[in-house]
């Protein structure tokens, strides 16, 4: 039925109401940089969402688990195999994901028999100097972007936008600003998010919720205040002053409460 | 494979094979030219190795470092031939980083030596031929258990367990002898010994061995060329900056002086 072009124009059309759908309630994702290097911040509910991938690289992953392990897998043994044939500095974050993984998300994707992969995938790479810092953003169909003082995911477009729109606002220079200024950004996403999901919108249509022109701190405290209650900040740094060829390390809790206001911190445990 | 976080497994389904495997059983002399030391003292293990890289009668290199660290908490020394030796230190720093990384967790220090087990046993054919042989010195701060641990391998890939210390290379006929002596007879056993201490035995252990073995680098003064020494605790792998290494060679170990 899908010999037609028209048909499979309409079946890829589908596809993405599929996949908005089935990611409307993920977790949003942010990662920026700060004078030591970056920050990735999720919150989670006992699977975990940052991950190492290699020795300067790190990966946050929004939808299915199973799908984003894949995927993780993947990155990991062609950086690993790149890595030791040739050698660490030429292991990319952008080599591996317009040479790997795109074209793998992408082919699933468009095969409508075969099942799509059900990810977003943020890509942090650490420079070798800061101003190398960057991101990469995967969406369900294989585009890719690069960015790079700071990126995000969340379950559309629309949320993004308004995500990126409220970083942009923001100036980060220590690893303590870098941690509030990305758990405000992700009640920025989540709260949008869970109001499109009340309202019963359709996917870009978030888009037309008129923006609060300056989104109130504490508000987005009591935001993050009752999400603590179910879920768990994670936060992961890829360190440039870390000993050693690897730079990644997961922010422990301890530290990370010296870091939040104080009644956000509690929950952490 | 992934799945089990084998990196060397994963390398072979590339295609990778390690070393030649050469024709074994030529009778060629395994030469092992060089002398690398570990033992205990009181915060951990102390590693060391001369510098001297040779072929035949010549003196090929003398800023070899044959304390190779494989990652945060071990640290493997070589003997014998350089280019097998650095192959299998590149797989086990690969191995050890993929593992943590697939499983999220660490691989555990018996899993570390296992792993460095299996790379001497697939190297025994070349190692038989006589262009592969590789005797290393495994030691490494267990995490799990909290404590220091020396292991010591033939080339057919047999792992043994230096509770004490351990020695390899053409020099250690040499120094084994006298750390019996020290750690029996020295007054205190090398393992109740401070890093100072055990940082000068270690330079008069070498340059003992460099004095009855020509493959073996001592201290060359001149050049300002110092041994590897290394330590690893439970805060990790640090090494001797030469500066210090200077300061206690001409304070405690230099004749001359």
């Amino acid at each position: 039925m899908y010999e037609e072009p028209y048909r499979w124009v309409e079946a890829v059309g589908n596809r993405r109401q599929y996949l908005d759908d089935q990611l409307k309630e993920g977790t949003p994702v942010v990662g920026v940089a700060y004078e030591r290097g970056i920050l990735l911040m999720t919150m989670s509910k006992g699977t975990l969402k940052l991950y190492e991938i290699y020795d300067r690289l790190a990966l946050g992953g929004m939808g299915h688990p199973a799908d984003l392990e894949k995927l993780r897998f993947n990155l990991l043994e062609m950086a690993h195999i790149e890595g030791f044939n040739r050698s660490v500095s030429d292991v990319t974050g952008s080599r591996l994901v317009k040479y790997g993984i795109t074209p793998v998300i992408k082919q699933a994707f468009e095969e409508v028999f075969k099942a799509p992969f059900i990810v977003k995938i943020l890509l942090a790479e650490l420079g070798q100097k800061a101003e190398k810092d960057g991101f990469l953003t995967i969406n369900y169909d294989g585009t890719f972007e690069e960015k790079d003082r700071y990126a995000v995911l969340a379950a559309t477009s629309a949320v993004e936008e308004k995500m990126m729109g409220y970083l942009r606002q923001q100036s980060i220079v220590s690893l303590k600003e870098a941690v509030d200024v990305a758990v405000r950004t992700w009640a920025v996403g989540d709260r949008a998010q869970r109001s499109a999901l009340e309202d019963g919108q359709g996917h870009d249509e978030a888009r037309t919720v008129p923006d609060q022109q300056v989104i109130d701190a504490e508000a987005l405290y009591t935001h993050l205040r009752r999400c603590i209650a179910e879920k768990t900040i994670e936060c992961a740094l890829l360190d440039r002053h870390v000993q050693g060829p690897s730079k990644y390390r997961a922010l422990e809790a301890d530290e990370l409460r010296t870091m939040l206001p104080t009644d956000l911190s509690p929950s952490l445990a | 494979m992934g799945l089990q976080g084998d990196f060397y497994q994963l390398l072979k389904e590339q295609g990778y094979v390690l070393g030649s495997s050469g024709q074994a059983g030529t009778g060629q002399e395994l030469t092992t030219a060089t002398t690398i030391l570990a033992f205990k003292y009181c915060d951990g293990v102390l590693v060391a190795g001369d510098r001297r890289a040779t072929a035949g009668n010549m003196v090929m290199y003398d800023r070899t470092d044959k304390v190779l660290e494989i990652d945060r908490y071990s640290v493997m020394a070589i003997a014998g031939v350089p280019a097998t030796a650095y192959e299998m230190a590149r797989i086990l720093e690969h191995s050890f980083k993929y593992y943590r990384r697939t499983q999220l967790q660490e691989l555990s220090f018996e899993g570390k030596l296992r792993a460095l087990s299996k790379l001497l046993k697939e190297n025994v054919a070349a190692a038989l031929a006589g262009t592969g042989a590789v005797v290393p010195i495994f030691a490494g701060y267990d995490t799990g258990q909290e404590a220091a641990k020396i292991y010591f391998y033939d080339i057919l890939g047999a792992e043994f367990e230096g509770v004490e210390y351990a020695v390899s290379g053409s020099g250690s006929s040499t120094i084994r002898g006298i750390l019996h002596y020290l750690n029996t007879w020295g007054g205190q056993p090398l393992s109740a010994m401070p890093e100072e201490q055990a940082t000068i035995q270690a330079l008069r252990l070498l340059t003992s061995a460099a004095e009855f073995d020509s493959a073996t680098g001592g201290v060359n003064r001149e050049a300002g060329l110092y041994p590897i020494i290394k330590f690893i605790t439970g805060s990790g792998v640090r090494m001797m900056p030469d500066l210090q290494l200077r300061a206690l060679f001409e304070s405690r170990v230099s004749r001359s002086a």
